[in-house]
């Protein structure tokens, strides 16, 4: 199977590289495979993802992401690479001036599809994170957990190649972490996406197959 | 958007349009102006043999038109209740007047120097120059001219500051919509697509407001303003073509502005 995203000797840096978060890391990941990130405070797995979807170049090294080298790209190029990446960030960045479900089709608006799809997709996907009633809200309406549950729905509703999510549940419940956790589980397992998470708490109750990484003094480690 | 936001950037755009267009009504009223007064505008030349419109043109190029004066006329008026010998004497002695028609209005100067060359010319006796009053009109208006394009350039520098500084105002209220945007993979035209869609309406309605004021000064104030010039120069105050070119203006200023914004918000690269 071939990897969808591979890391040869990566660094990542800030201040024009004079500030490095990560050094020299080496990894792959493969298509389909479910991938946790922990590590302390600060010690850089937003700045990962910000790589991985390529608002953050590499200061040394290669990270291939899709086939793309993303030192490199083409602006074409890599809006169509974030076409397919389903991004959950950490302070959910919801358009505040849009309805919940508006900022739930961002992906399906962008991809050109008709109101009709995005207005049916919109009511599914809240349904899915327990949010059908809030949909003609708007984000500061809601509570961080829910504001934080639309960022997941927006994630998924076009059924993206890799989802990238930052502490997905960083804001909630039990039930609802759960919740999210079946949505992602499902993506992988369906539709065989590759998942990469970071999360101060892996799941106890899961059921896929899953790696674990974590980043710390600036090194990426798996731990088997 | 909020509405003080619109009012913000549609006030200095109707200030650049307005400006354009009192320069365009001004172009237009001088110009007519102009060729009254060439036309109004008249030397009077006295010869002592008949004289072609093509020996005038060898003296002076601006000479266009020359329309002799009947001699008939002049006569008959001062000879009524002589005899027709003594009248054809008259006739005889009396020189030839011409009336002589020029292509521009001239400054005064210039008409001194074909004054002086025409005279300097044996078979011309005399020549004499109407119309100086006209003259010190046309220089006033020249300076009131001046004066307003000065002031609508002015106008119109400060004008586009302040869009700019409302297009600061407009990028700060854009930025994070635009860059979660492009996380997302929304090419440039989709992620800007709202601000030209504002600015557009906003070039509309600056536009109409604009066209509606000068509708109103053509059909309501000119006629009552019993200013002459005006009266009688109300067709050139706007036209119909004036609306295109204002709103083409508009939109040419509202895609700059609208650029600026889009390309000074990309910051994607940390
Ligand atoms: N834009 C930036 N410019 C400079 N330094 C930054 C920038 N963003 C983050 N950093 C620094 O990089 C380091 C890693 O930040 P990062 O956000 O990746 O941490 P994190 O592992 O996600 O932490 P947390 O678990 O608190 O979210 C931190 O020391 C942070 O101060
Ligand atoms: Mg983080």
């Amino acid at each position: 199977m071939s990897n969808v995203i591979q890391a040869s000797g990566l660094t990542l840096a800030y201040d024009n590289g004079t500030k490095s978060i990560i050094q020299d890391a080496n990894f792959s990941i493969k298509k389909g495979e479910f991938v946790f990130i922990t590590g302390p405070s600060g010690s850089g797995k937003s700045t990962l993802l910000k790589a991985l979807y390529g608002q953050l170049k590499p200061s040394t090294g290669t990270l291939v992401v899709g086939g793309n080298n993303l030192s490199n790209i083409s602006r074409p190029k890599l809006q169509e690479l974030r076409t397919h990446m389903g991004i959950i960030f950490q302070d959910y960045k919801l358009v505040n001036e849009w309805t919940v479900a508006k900022n739930v089709v961002l992906p399906l608006m962008i991809a050109g599809y008709s109101n009709e799809v995005q207005d049916t997709q919109a009511r599914r996907l809240l349904k899915h994170v327990k949010l059908a009633e809030h949909a003609d809200k708007y984000p500061l309406e809601l509570s961080g957990g829910e504001q934080q549950r639309v960022g997941v729905a927006r994630a998924l509703s076009k059924n993206p190649v890799v989802i990238l999510a930052d502490e997905p549940t960083g804001n909630l419940d039990d039930y609802s972490s759960n919740v999210i956790w079946d949505l992602m589980e499902n993506a992988c397992q369906q539709l065989d996406t590759t998942v990469l998470v970071v999360t101060h708490k892996i799941p106890t109750i899961f059921s896929l197959p899953y790696r674990h990484f974590i980043i710390e003094n600036r090194g990426i480690y798996e731990v088997h | 958007m909020k509405f003080i936001n619109h009012l913000m950037f549609i006030l200095p755009l109707m200030a650049i349009l307005l400006g354009l267009e009192f320069y365009l009504v001004f172009e237009r009223t001088t110009n007519n102006y102009e060729t009254t007064l060439t036309e109004d505008y008249r030397i009077l030349v006295v010869s002592k043999t008949p004289l072609e419109l093509e020996f005038f043109q060898d003296l002076n190029e601006h000479i266009i038109t020359t329309i002799e004066i009947e001699r008939k006329g002049i006569v008959s008026n001062v000879a009524e209740g002589i005899s027709k010998d003594n009248a054809n004497a008259i006739l005889n002695a009396l020189p030839y007047f011409y009336n002589i028609g020029l292509d521009a209005y001239l400054e005064t100067s210039e008409i001194e120097k074909i004054k002086q060359t025409l005279e300097s010319n044996h078979y011309i006796k005399r020549v004499e120059t109407f119309g100086s009053s006209h003259s010190s009109n046309y220089k006033l208006f020249s300076f009131i001219k001046l004066i307003l394009e000065v002031f609508i350039l002015f106008m119109t520098v400060v004008s586009l500051f302040l869009i700019m500084k409302q297009m600061e105002i407009w990028k700060y209220a854009h930025k994070e919509r635009m860059q979660i945007m492009e996380t997302f993979g929304a090419p440039m035209m989709l992620r800007s697509g709202v601000l030209f869609r504002v600015a557009f309406f906003d070039a509309i309605i600056a536009t109409i407001c604009v066209s509606i004021l000068f509708f109103y000064i053509k059909y309501s104030w000119a006629s009552q303003s019993g200013i002459d010039m005006i009266v009688k120069n109300r067709d050139v105050l706007f036209q119909a073509s004036d609306i295109m070119v204002l709103f083409i203006s508009a939109i040419v200023i509202v895609i700059l502005a609208v650029y600026s914004v889009v390309f000074s918000s990309k910051g994607v690269e940390d």
